[in-house]
């Protein structure tokens, strides 16, 4: 593992951020909406375990805690993106989100 | 080329492909399984970066947790759950920006200093002393978050709201 260089790893970090913006730009299903934010997500979590791993013992130790944090965050904006999803399908019968042109529920 | 390179580049490949694969395939069941693989490569690498805690946490939070709530938003919001999507091509815009972004992405990582070593540091009791006492506050901080996510979810999705 000594000869892997970080920009290996920030390269593959970069290939999924991209992947997960082009998805969010070009996808109208909600939920494929909320599954290209997760990859984004994966590729900055990514970033901080890599980091972590070539920091030193107290450095690394904050960049894996920052991480934990993270995780539990991605994991709350998925249960409550799925909560607007049932209450955007409940109200206008389709979660496309071209058609959610108001933000009344 | 050692071992763990070669895992490396093997899971890195299957997180890229499956990442694209699942944003690609028409059938949305079929994108969260693709999504599910893309989540257990990733906790490879976390064990392949010493960070098994974080890896355990990946396979358990993402690839079983976030996998069952998006199968479950699939099956209550749809009648037929296999059906498919309607075909949205790659439009030209979206795509160019995304390939810039991992250009310019590209060029800063390869100017970065290689290569590094990586440190063995991990030790869970130092990490669950670093996540309890130096950064015990955000823990604290994402603890409100969660309860307020909760509350909000369920004002969301309760009955009878007119």
């Amino acid at each position: 593992m000594t000869d892997l260089s970080v920009a290996s790893f920030l390269f593959l970090s970069g290939a999924l951020l991209a992947i997960g913006l082009f998805g969010i730009l070009t996808r109208r299903n909600f939920i494929l909406l909320l599954i290209a934010v997760e990859i984004a997500m994966n590729a900055a979590i990514l970033n901080f375990v890599y980091f972590a791993a070539f920091a030193g013992t107290s450095q690394g130790l904050s960049g894996q805690a920052i991480a934990v944090v993270l995780v539990g965050l991605a994991a709350t904006e998925i249960a409550v993106g799925l909560a607007i999803v049932l209450a955007l399908n409940r109200q206008r019968g389709s979660i496309n989100v071209g058609e959610a042109t108001t933000l009344k529920l | 080329m050692s071992v763990e390179e070669l895992a490396f580049l093997g899971l890195a490949a299957i997180a890229v492909g499956t990442a694209m694969l699942a944003l690609l395939v028409r059938e949305l069941v079929h994108t969260i399984l693709w999504v599910a693989v893309f989540f257990v490569s990733l906790s490879g690498i976390y064990f392949l970066l010493e960070a098994p805690f974080l890896g355990v946490l990946q396979l358990g939070v993402y690839a079983g947790a976030v996998t069952i709530l998006l199968l479950f938003g699939v099956m209550v919001t749809r009648k037929r759950i296999f059906s498919k999507e309607v075909a949205t091509g790659i439009s030209p815009f979206p795509f160019a920006l995304a390939v810039v972004a991992m250009v310019v992405l590209a060029v800063v990582a390869a100017s970065l200093p290689v290569p590094v070593t990586l440190v063995r540091s991990y030790d869970v009791t130092l990490l669950s002393t670093a996540l309890f006492q130096q950064y015990g506050a955000w823990l604290v901080l994402l603890g409100m978050v969660m309860l307020s996510a909760l509350a909000g979810a369920i004002y969301l999705v309760r009955e009878g709201r007119e």
